[in-house]
């Protein structure tokens, strides 16, 4: 599509001004201290702190802490939603019938009410906070796995018979991606779930992670930290998101639209990504996964080096 | 009705279990024994306290979220297609605004009482309100609203008679999702800073070590849940028209 050259400047005028307005009046605000700057520290003084974090007090390591916890719980959701929700809906659909009610309150559960227990049972490290991901996550994905399930066009599954495909066949072949984009779009609805409750649950038991940071800096009273890591945290966010949505137009191209009534306001563009694009996209997702494991296994020694100026150092209660 | 037997069926198999000590009792209590908790802590009064600050907190910040939503998703719904492009980075922006995050936030400016927790729980059904009217109000119709016009509807006239009962549907969804949001986030807000209200007395007795207790607010939340959630359904007996026109196949509603 061509722009007239009056459209090609509107239009990124109109796209950012209002974010940038929002940036301004936040920065002018701080400037002539219409707002208490020990409450609201200008937008500038926000980025510099979060350079500082990101020098000083491994501000990237906390930020790859919490999205591996992220990854990790939703990737044990998506398998483990998938694989109960194909056994429930396809292999066992009298049992899967007769547990759905149950299954419908499991998902009613406040996650923040298992966390307690999760930690009674499984202690303070990384396993509760990866399974409360995981547990949030479950069920947006097996639901909607199962309405996928349902709503597999009877006409395909009697094509694929009639030509002679085999069950196995049938499955791969068939049900398979029919179902993906409805498992996406569970998942995607899950991974927002899941990066919410992480934020609280770092908030409350955890000595890494950007949720930790909030907190810390709030019981600190260290107001510009917590709104440096908060614009990570609604970056990180608004990346997740934006990652997603370019994952299903790529790759589920021929699923419904989102069901989501935000994305109305987005632009659709489904075209499939090429395959090179794919391994790319691959690549760096199980080199961030990757990476964010080993900086969990070091975030321990490196939060409690002694060297480390003491302000930014684990806090204890 | 028969596979409602599958919580009875579950509840049993957990008392049994427990009771005969097939899993650690004194972290999975029999249900029995949290019926009995729970109906201790009502008869001394106690559970009834934090279940009336709980759901005072949960409604007065969704009715705040309400007022505040419909119009604003009224508005945006309007001029969906004129705001576009203005609106759709900031908006994507602000609900990527987490509400624990908020919570220090806004503690910072208005104290630790109670009106942050309440502010906290109307943010964040603000956005499904906001976002399910938004979609309503730009699906109506539009040779509905022209005949409204053609009739000589303006302004209110015409939001209150052609706009609000074709898109009420989608109200009431958005609605529905705020109610849930609420309670899951007021347990959160409560958790994390108050020192009353049912996400407090979970996580108050976990850190005593009274389990039999914490079931027993786990219990109570998520009746309190099912039962705010089974309120829905009498407004839509009442009015038909309430109802989805198709199935929203998420577990978040």
């Amino acid at each position: 599509m061509k722009l007239s050259p009056k459209k090609a400047l509107t239009r990124p005028v109109t796209r950012y001004g209002l974010l940038a307005l929002l940036v301004i009046v936040w920065e002018l605000s701080g400037r002539f201290n219409l707002v208490d700057q020990s409450f609201l520290p200008s937008f500038s003084e926000t980025i510099a702190t979060t350079v500082v974090m990101f020098q000083k007090s491994f501000l990237f390591t906390h930020t790859m802490v919490s999205l591996t916890r992220v990854m990790i719980g939703l990737c044990l959701a998506v398998v483990s939603g998938t694989i109960l929700s194909y056994l429930l809906g396809r292999v066992l659909p009298s049992v899967g019938w007769t547990l759905e009610p149950l299954f419908r309150v499991f998902g009613l559960i406040n996650p923040y009410c298992l966390f307690p227990l999760l930690v009674v049972f499984f202690g303070l490290g990384e396993a509760p906070k990866i399974l409360i991901l995981a547990w949030v996550a479950l069920w947006p994905v097996f639901f909607s796995s199962l309405a996928g399930l349902k709503d597999i066009d009877p006409a395909l599954l009697q094509l694929a018979r009639s030509m002679g495909a085999s069950k196995i066949q049938i499955f791969y072949k068939v049900i398979i991606p029919a179902t993906a984009p409805s498992i996406f779009n569970g998942a995607r609805i899950g991974v927002e779930m899941a990066f919410f409750i992480l934020i609280a649950a770092e908030m409350t038991g955890a000595t890494a992670g950007l949720g930790w940071i909030v907190h810390n800096a709030g019981a600190l009273y260290q107001v510009s930290r917590i709104y440096a890591s908060g614009l990570i945290i609604v970056l990180l966010g608004f990346t997740i998101n934006r990652f997603l949505i370019f994952v299903r137009d790529g790759l589920f191209f021929w699923g419904r639209a989102s069901l989501s009534g935000r994305d109305s306001l987005l632009p659709q563009n489904r075209t499939r990504i090429s395959p090179l694009t794919l391994k790319a996209v691959t690549l760096t997702v199980a080199v961030v996964i990757g990476l964010g494991i080993y900086q969990i296994i070091m975030a321990e020694a490196k939060l409690n080096d002694p060297t480390v100026i003491p302000e930014y150092r684990v806090w204890t209660e | 009705m028969i596979r409602y037997l599958c919580f009875p069926a579950f509840l049993l198999i957990w008392e049994f279990l427990s009771r005969f000590k097939l899993i650690n009792p004194i972290f999975f209590p029999p249900f029995t024994t949290i019926v009995t908790t729970v109906v201790d802590m009502i008869s001394s009064g106690e559970l009834w306290l934090h279940l009336k600050i709980s759901l005072a907190r949960a409604l007065s910040g969704l009715f705040i979220a309400s007022l505040a939503g419909v119009p604003l998703g009224i508005l945006l719904g309007g001029y969906a297609k004129k705001l576009e492009l203005l609106l759709e980075l900031p908006l994507e922006v602000l609900s990527q605004l987490n509400p624990f995050l908020l919570f220090h936030i806004i503690i910072l400016f208005m104290g630790i009482g109670e009106p942050p927790k309440v502010t906290i729980v109307a943010w964040t059904c603000l956005w499904p309100i906001t976002f399910s009217t938004m979609t309503g109000v730009s699906q109506v119709n539009p040779s509905l609203i022209k005949s409204g016009r053609a009739f000589g509807l303006r302004g209110l006239s015409l939001i209150t008679k052609i706009v609000l009962p074709a898109s009420a549907a989608q109200i009431f969804a958005g609605l529905r999702l705020g109610l849930g949001y609420s309670m899951f986030m007021l347990i959160a807000a409560e958790m994390m800073g108050a020192s009353s209200g049912l996400g407090w007395l979970v996580l108050n007795s976990q850190e005593n070590f009274q389990l039999n207790n914490m079931y027993a607010g786990v219990l109570v939340i998520a009746l309190a849940g099912l039962v705010l959630d089974g309120l829905v359904w009498l407004p839509l007996k009442l009015w038909p028209q309430l109802a989805p026109r198709e199935a929203v196949n998420t577990a978040g509603d």
